[in-house]
């Protein structure tokens, strides 16, 4: 600094020249050159940026959920499967509550798409075990942990505990297609023998007669009899809920003599489970039945899911109760928060810093009025704005055909978030420029004959831009803190469009907390990484770029 | 004395903004409401034509010469609805006798209750509210602040460290998300230790074991919000304070660490947070809607949002107001009591 002044005061003087006599006449000066380079203010954020770790790491956080948003969708081969039973995503609901399964994983007993049943009934479990038998590549009942007796002398029961794979669904009746048959027909053909798909059709009818018959030499009255085979617990509707079951079942007699519409398998002398599989004259097992123009099949269901679809069901973090994929609807759920977050964060953020900048500009009167104005805006609650958007637009047929239903959602959010949302901006913008607006530098400015646009643009502005970018990059998360709770009380129905909300994700899960943790998990895990994430960020961008930290964190 | 007349004038000048603003969003509020389409709930009994008749004298329906009814225009709703504030309206009994009809309405609907009055409705709903948010306040308070205390005590060192992500993970993460992790683990997992849910108040009291039990839940997780702003604000305000050259001044005098942080450095650092522990105070009335909703407390919070779900206009109308005061009260009252601690800070001070 003095060696500068001495350059300045040895400058010469134009109209007195004369009088003086250049000292280093011979000489040209220069300022010495700085060694070090010199720092704009933009570095030396992201250097201070740089050093705060947390933030760093927060930042590739978001990053990673960005690219998981994005890309997730594009992979997943679940996400091209359409049909008309996937208008609003896809969905199998043989799959509803599969839990979070890993193929590498697999027999770990973690995350290997097993769970824990702690009151499977004795009759449950010696029927799924001998069900397993026709499937025993993927067994329901993986493990039994535990059998507890409950219960007195008399009706003594045995409770099991039972670890089962919840992807083992085990072989279904399928109503499909004559060409769609022709190519299953040669798809079986080329599985290896214990991968086919095709599995033997089970004749119920016939047994049932059986049984009938059987039952009614033992002596039991008609009405108990019709309604051990057709009544609501019937052995029809049994064989109906559980369409796995090959063999024949009987009824169990309970403590009193009578039977009870509680199922067991008839075994034969070695103890084998006798099959009911519809055969043709020959003795041939029968595999298909012709239903007008479609083929009725029986199909060992994972199998034939690889064949419909063309990739196995794999669900990384599980199924919710629709059967929908969780992996697949959190990206999808992240895009939406993240689109939602980001868009209304830049028009709450324009709209703020105008209405601020006014009013802290400005002062006075237009100040109080504004203030007034945010005041009244930021007690109306949004839950209402938001209820009254919905029903309006849903009403409206016009808007609501222009809109679709996607857009209905979008446009009542935008609207509940944007008509308050800008009023912490805007105070914001308001309490930087009265800080800056009395300097010495402004009135410098001012007295030179700066108009207001350029006071606003060129000398308040940049210097409150560090606080007003902090307080934009935390409006993020707080928007997605808002749809998610939102969504989460139900205030938007979601059910009409295919717009997946993380909060929407919460609300399906909360129901199943108890059995299925799984559902609620992930999207909690998900919406707290982003909330921190994004928390960390701008803290650290906050503390980048207030310059008057500079030196003392060192 | 020119200060007590100046604080007088300054709130009395807050009081009248702060009721032209409560105008203004009540008549917001009554439009935007109104704007819901009402849901038409007969309720228990044949009570289709006290219904009706009640609408009529609240002013949403105008009965026509056919005996049909329609809709009466919104702003003649709203001039009903104010003169009905002051002079209660009657509906006819059919026999020639009149009943009166509740200064601010009714509620009619299946999960509020029908023919009540708002203000008893949201008196109902209040205890367990209040009881939630008391025991919140005790527990969070306290916890809080020694928190902080301790963090600023140990600046730098690892429990600061290691306290400071706690907190900042309470903060960043929703209400929501540790609540369902709280009512899983300790509810729901294993049989359970403590009951998911609240207790039906119809069955136990207040003070009976199997309610406090099943208040821990809520409770905690009402707290672990405000325990990590607590502890925030104090160890960011007692560092502060610790580094000031009045405290040097107070431990060259002779003062232990512990007597000076406790006389000088923690009365000082109270000054900002005293007015965030009253606003907690006021905002025990108001409850958490997500809170409430996820462990069925039944309380205002909830009050609210059923009252939205079913368009019951009176009671919205009540409760959302009441938040509303809630809301402008708290916000004058913690003006306020900056300038009571501290009586540097004066209120409406000039612009200087």
């Amino acid at each position: 600094m003095s060696e500068m002044n001495k350059n300045e005061a040895l400058l010469p003087v134009e109209n007195e020249k004369e009088m003086f006599e250049f000292a280093n006449a011979d000489k040209t000066l220069h300022d010495t050159k700085f060694e070090t380079k010199p720092i704009s203010y933009l570095h030396d954020c992201l250097r201070r940026f740089a050093k705060n770790k947390a933030s760093v790491v927060a930042g590739i956080i978001i990053l990673l959920i960005v690219l998981f948003a994005i890309f997730e969708p594009l992979v997943d081969p679940k996400s091209y499967v359409t049909g008309s039973d996937y208008v609003n995503g896809y969905r199998d609901s043989n799959f509803k509550n599969a839990t979070p399964y890993n193929p590498l994983f697999k027999g770990t007993g973690f995350w290997d798409g097993t769970a824990v049943i702690s009151n499977m009934k004795e009759n449950t479990y010696n029927i799924r075990k001998l069900t397993d038998l026709e499937n025993p590549n993927r067994p329901y009942i993986v493990e039994l942990l535990e059998v507890n007796e409950e219960g007195g002398i008399f009706n003594k029961q045995k409770n099991y505990v039972v670890r089962v794979d919840t992807y083992a669904v085990g072989n279904l009746t399928e109503i499909i297609s004559t060409s769609e048959y022709e190519k299953l027909l040669e798809y079986n053909e080329a599985q290896p023998d214990d991968q086919k798909v095709l599995k033997p059709l089970v004749d119920v009818n016939t047994y049932l007669e059986k049984a009938r018959a059987k039952l009614e030499a033992e002596g039991v009255d008609a009405s108990a009899i019709s309604q051990l085979i057709d009544g609501t617990s019937g052995m029809k509707q049994y064989y109906q809920d559980n369409p796995s079951i090959y063999f024949e079942i009987y009824p169990v007699k309970g403590s009193n003599g009578r039977y009870t519409t509680t199922y067991e398998a008839v075994l034969d002398n070695s103890r084998k489970p006798i099959n009911i599989y519809m055969t043709d004259e020959n003795g041939d097992y029968i595999y298909a039945m012709k239903q007008n123009a479609d083929y009725e099949v029986r199909v060992d269901y994972i199998e034939y899911y690889k064949f419909k679809n063309g990739f196995d069901p794999v669900f990384l973090f599980g199924c919710n109760s629709q059967g929908q994929d969780i992996c697949l609807r959190l990206a999808l759920g992240c895009r939406f928060s993240l689109l939602l977050g980001i868009g209304i964060t830049i028009i709450n953020f324009i709209i703020g810093l105008i209405w601020g900048a006014i009013s802290g500009y400005y002062g006075g009167t237009a100040d109080l009025i504004m203030e007034r104005i945010t005041d009244i805006l930021s007690n109306v609650p949004s839950i209402i704005i938001m209820t009254i958007v919905q029903i309006q637009l849903n009403n409206n047929l016009a808007l609501n055909q222009a809109l679709g239903a996607v857009g209905c959602i979008v446009v009542a959010f935008l609207i509940a978030f944007v008509y308050n949302g800008w009023v912490g901006v805007s105070s914001t913008t308001r309490m930087q420029f009265y800080r800056f607006k009395g300097q010495e530098y402004v009135l410098a400015s001012r007295t030179l004959g700066a108009r207001d646009s350029r006071l606003i643009f060129k000398h308040i502005l940049p210097n409150a831009a560090g606080t007003l970018v902090t307080s934009c990059v935390l409006m993020v998360p707080s928007v997605i803190f808002s749809e998610s709770n939102l969504s989460y009380l139900g205030i938007i129905d979601f059910s009409t469009s295919n717009i997946v909300s993380l909060g929407a994700m919460l609300n399906d899960g909360q129901g199943k907390l108890s059995t299925y943790p799984h559902i609620l998990l992930f999207p909690a895990i998900v919406i707290s990484l982003l909330m921190i994430s994004f928390n960390l960020f701008g803290n650290g961008l906050r503390d980048a770029f207030n310059t008057s930290l500079r030196g003392s964190e060192d | 004395m020119r200060d007590t007349k100046s604080t007088l004038i300054y709130i009395l000048k807050r009081l009248c903004l702060m009721i032209v603003t409560f105008v203004i969003i009540f008549t917001i509020c009554f439009f935007l409401i109104r704007l819901l389409p009402l849901k038409f709930s007969p309720g228990p009994g044949d009570s289709e034509y006290i219904f009706y008749e009640i609408q009529v004298a609240l002013g949403r329906y105008t009965k026509g010469s056919n005996g049909e009814y329609y809709q009466t225009p919104l702003l003649q709703q709203f001039f009903t609805f104010v003169k009905n504030l002051f002079a209660p309206a009657s509906y006819p009994n059919g026999d020639g006798t009149y009943t009166q009809v509740s200064r601010f309405g009714y509620a009619w609907s299946s999960a509020i209750g029908y023919m009540v009055s708002p203000v008893e409705v949201l008196f109902n709903r209040m205890p367990p509210t209040i009881f939630i948010n008391v025991y919140s306040i005790i527990i969070s308070t306290p916890i809080g602040l020694l928190l902080g205390i301790y963090m600023a005590l140990r600046k730098n060192k690892w429990q600061d460290h290691a306290l400071s992500i706690f907190v900042m993970l309470l903060i960043s993460v929703p209400g929501f998300v540790y609540a369902f992790f709280l009512q899983y683990l300790l509810g729901y997992a294993n049989g359970g230790i403590l009951p998911p849910t609240l207790e039906d108040r119809n069955e136990y009291g207040w003070f009976s074991p199997e309610m406090l039990s099943s208040m821990v839940l809520p409770v905690i997780a009402m707290s672990l919000g405000s325990i990590a702003g607590f502890a925030r604000y104090t160890r960011a305000e007692l560092t502060e304070v610790l580094t000031s050259d009045f405290m040097l001044l107070a431990r060259t005098k002779g003062l232990t660490r512990a007597q000076a942080t406790v006389r000088h450095a923690f009365r000082n650092s109270l000054v900002p947070i005293f007015p965030m522990i009253l606003g907690q105070i006021i905002s025990v009335l108001s409850g958490s809607v997500v809170i409430e909703q996820i462990f069925a407390v039944g309380g205002v919070g909830s009050l609210f949002l059923d009252s939205i779900n079913n368009s019951d206009y009176d009671v919205f109308q009540f409760v959302g107001m009441f938040y509303v005061v809630i809301g402008l009260v708290g916000g004058l009252v913690v003006d306020i009591s900056y300038g009571l601690v501290d009586p540097r800070i004066r209120m409406g001070g000039g612009k200087q």
